[in-house]
């Protein structure tokens, strides 16, 4: 099952960077609401500090220090993954069906990092420090601190990331250099700067080599390594510890991650009439993976499941039941079950697929996982090891200035895509010119 | 835990000595021979060139430095001095010199220099360190710590009160905390008096992203940088003991009515007293108080000892036999004599003590009388309210009020 788009032409390539159209203006608008939304809420915080937040001292305060800034980081960086994982396996093992949805991939890589970082930023009750205290600290802390390690992986992934996207744009922006806009010709020229066509040959290994990297990096040290050991290394909370963490993390990660990549594919083609450009057929192999990843995630909460509830200690019983009977628990999972449920039935009866209902699932799952993270990262708070602190109950529930930031944050994301696609093509030239060797000889 | 000449090896310590080695990373077997060996020369039985001539690569070769550079340790077979009996401190100034240059923290070398500087300082200071117990062959000599004894309390909270007010923290922010608790086999109200358990091995200062939770070398104190904490509350998830307290908004008092004296330490770094907006805090050992900025008589005292009319806190260097803590448990143990007229084997004593969670690895230095809440145990409303003492969080509904903050809407988490 492969897409041939070789047939379609530049122009096609290049329609969303030509066309204007009201419905971009809109998306433009809602971006920057939802980000003017989230600025406002945010100087709320600067001003006050962090007790504008839901978030309190775990312990005789009864909350939660970490509540959904921390969940929502671990989102983002967990759609950061596919993109990139994705766009390194056409690279690298020939899956060329994902061509067209490969540079969407990295952009949307780019774009979630950024998300991620952003909350790293929010989180903090001092933000103003992150570059005077972490800088100086970087040599002798990041032998020993979990956050340090994660700081240092996801900084090393996005110039990873962004290198790939830089070496692989240049080629594309010299060839199709006569249907781009004159106005950017600065920018053009920047990212163009030194390019000579000799260089395609060794920019090619180039890439490999970067594609091989982050292959082996995203999955093995960042949702399956540095991210899920920023709690499972720590033996204070019954819920957090363990092993079956980088695994879980791991199915969560790469779930949002085909989910954020379906959607964005989705939209474009829903936008440009990309009918041709990105195939049926690539949305039936995302929702295949799709469905493989969420299968992986709920066995994963299975194992965590029933490991927390026969014959567990009582710390960590308790806080599988509580987990349990937890009803917004049964939400995520119930989301993720029933993407699940409708991408095996398609694949059984083709004729139920459909990319809305795709995309539909797709937010469920993105939904889903939001939640099912936050939620651990609380109810591991609030069941601690240390059990007397149970006589100090207390409830979580985001505050609007949490809320705004996974809204602003989206915005972000969205209004990157929406700027990045009027500079460069967000589907490569490779895609259409398959062999590009041939294309300029 | 004396200075006063070679110690013997019993099994007892060294059992704790190979486990301190092996935490240090080094060699276990050679460094407790060095230990030994150590010992012997001070004791007269093997001479000081003899001693050097068997170890002196090995030394060297973990400090990693050429002899010239540490004189204590020169290549010196002749019989000459080679390490200054009356300055048993100079082996771990030249350590402390070494991690200066390398600008890396003392306390590491320290650890790095493991046995070496185990063995070397048993020589050097007649055996002071090889009695000084499990891990402290980093500290200068002070391991701060509180013996509690629970038998003792009786719920009043004056400790928390006291604690509050001497440190200035806001509401809520109980960097000292008492349990009233029931239990299962333990009748009647039960207490746990919980301050900062100031950890030999404490989680918090491991995953600190940039070293602003930190043990204090010359004593042990774990403190907090408040002059470059990000806030990131890390240290707060990871303590297994629920003992920080993040500065969620402006503190209650403000800086103006603290003196420096309360806040800078005798190195000149801020972490003393409440912790600013946006930044950690939690108990100090009454930081301000062992650096003799109190006043000399409040040296080896906290504010929670002083507000204890129950004699159950006790606070003070639990390397020294002579310390309050130390003090306490010896003449509680004497008092609690076992009856060993019919069965000669039994116990010394009947005290029961117990550090708590020992279990997560923390290595606590908090020694508490009394019995452990169980599992089973469940907090009850005290004899004295938290409520009535205005030690309970009311501000943030204020704020958020005030402030006009909408909390309403968003998922149930």
């Amino acid at each position: 099952m492969s897409a041939d788009v070789s047939g379609v032409s530049r122009e096609v390539l290049v329609r969303p960077i030509q066309s204007r159209s009201k419905g971009y203006l809109l998306a433009l608008a809602a971006s920057l609401g939802a980000i003017g939304v989230w600025v406002f809420f945010y100087t709320q915080q600067l001003e006050h500090g962090m007790i504008v937040t839901n978030l309190a001292d775990w312990g005789s305060g009864g909350g939660v220090p970490w509540g959904l800034y921390i969940g929502a980081f671990i989102w983002w960086v967990g759609i950061a993954h596919g993109g990139i994982i994705l766009s390194a396996a056409v690279r690298l093992i020939g899956l060329d069906t994902y061509q067209p949805v490969a540079r969407m991939a990295e952009l949307l890589t780019i774009a979630a990092l950024t998300c991620a970082g952003l909350f790293i930023l929010i989180h903090v009750g001092r933000p103003d420090r992150l570059v005077t205290s972490v800088l100086p600290a970087w040599p002798t802390r990041v032998q020993w601190s979990p956050l340090m390690w994660d700081v240092t992986v996801i900084t090393a992934y996005f110039v990873l990331t962004a290198t790939y996207l830089m070496l692989t744009i240049r080629y594309d922006i010299h060839r199709l250099r006569d249907q781009l806009p004159d106005v950017l010709e600065p920018v053009y020229q920047a990212l163009l700067i030194g390019y000579t066509e000799k260089e395609d040959a060794v920019v090619e290994r180039m890439v490999w080599w970067v594609a091989f990297a982050i292959i082996i990096m995203a999955p093995l040290l960042l949702h399956g390594g540095v991210i899920p050991w920023l709690f499972a290394l720590l033996p204070s909370m019954a819920g957090w510890s363990g092993g079956v963490q980088g695994p879980s993390f791991l199915s969560i990660a790469l779930t949002s991650a085909v989910s954020g990549i379906i959607i964005i594919a989705a939209a474009f083609r829903w936008a440009y009439d990309w009918e041709e450009l990105i195939p049926d057929v690539v949305f039936r192999g995302l929702a295949n993976w799709l469905g493989f990843f969420s299968l992986l995630f709920l066995w994963l909460q299975l194992q965590q499941v029933v490991t927390g509830i026969f014959a567990a200690p009582t710390t960590l019983q308790h806080a599988t039941e509580v987990k349990l009977s937890t009803p917004v628990y049964w939400v995520a999972i119930g989301l993720v079950g029933v993407t699940l449920a409708y991408v095996f039935a398609s694949a059984l009866k083709p004729s139920l697929f459909s990319i809305p209902a795709m995309v539909v699932a797709s937010f469920a799952v993105l939904v889903g996982t939001l939640v099912e993270k936050t939620l651990f990262v609380v109810e591991g708070l609030q069941h601690a090891h240390f059990q007397l602190y149970d006589g100090v109950p207390g409830t979580y529930v985001p505050s609007a200035v949490e809320l705004s930031a996974v809204l602003g944050t989206a915005g972000i994301a969205v209004l990157f895509f929406l700027v990045v696609s009027k500079v460069i093509p967000v589907v490569e030239l490779h895609a259409i010119e398959a062999d590009h060797e041939e294309v300029d000889h | 835990m004396t200075d006063d000449g070679p110690v013997s090896f019993d099994d007892d310590e060294e059992a704790r000595m190979e486990r301190a080695l092996a935490e240090a990373g080094y060699d276990t077997e050679l460094g407790m021979e060095m230990a030994k060996d150590a010992q012997r020369v001070a004791a007269g039985e093997l001479s000081e060139a003899a001693f050097f001539d068997r170890y002196h690569e090995d030394v060297l070769d973990d400090f990693g430095r050429d002899a010239r550079e540490l004189p204590e340790l020169r290549d010196d077979v002749d019989g000459e001095v080679v390490a200054d009996a009356d300055d048993p401190d100079g082996i771990r100034e030249s350590l402390a010199a070494i991690a200066d240059d390398e600008g890396v923290s003392r306390r590491e070398v320290m650890k790095k220099g493991g046995a070496a500087a185990m063995a070397l300082s048993v020589f050097a200071g007649g055996g002071g360190a090889a009695a000084t117990g499990e891990d402290d062959e980093s500290y200068d000599g002070t391991r701060y710590g509180m013996v509690i004894n629970l038998n003792n309390c009786d719920g009043c909270l004056a400790c928390v009160k006291a604690c509050e007010q001497e440190h200035g923290t806001s509401r809520g922010a109980n960097w000292m905390y008492v349990f009233t608790y029931e239990d299962e086999n333990q009748d009647g109200e039960n207490f746990l008096v919980r301050p900062c358990q100031h950890c030999t091995d404490s989680p918090c200062t491991k995953v600190c992203p940039i070293g602003a939770r930190h043990t204090r070398e010359q004593d042990g104190l774990v403190l907090t940088d408040y002059d470059i904490c990000i806030g990131c509350r890390y240290c707060e998830v990871s303590c297994p003991y629920g003992v920080n307290y993040f500065q969620w908004g402006e503190p209650d008092v403000p800086d103006a009515e603290i003196d420096d004296d309360h806040q800078i330490d005798e190195r000149g770094r801020w972490v003393g007293s409440r912790p600013p907006k946006g930044v950690m805090g939690k108990c100090t050992f009454c930081v301000d108080r062992q650096d003799g900025q109190m006043g000399e008589e409040k040296i080896g005292t906290t504010s929670c000892e002083d507000a204890c009319a129950m004699d159950a806190i006790h606070f003070g260097d639990l390397n020294d036999e002579e310390s309050a803590p130390n003090q306490h448990l010896e003449a509680y143990k004497q008092a609690h004599q076992n009856d060993h007229s019919d069965w000669e084997n039994r116990t010394d004593d009947i005290v029961s003590t117990f550090k708590l969670m020992e279990e997560r690895g923390t290595n606590p230095n908090v020694q508490y009388i009394g019995n452990e809440p169980s599992e089973h145990a469940r907090q009850v409303e005290g004899p004295v309210a938290y409520e009535d003492m205005g030690l309970v969080d009311d501000r943030k509904q204020e704020v958020l009020d005030n402030g006009a903050m909408a909390t309403d809407g968003g998922e149930e988490a």
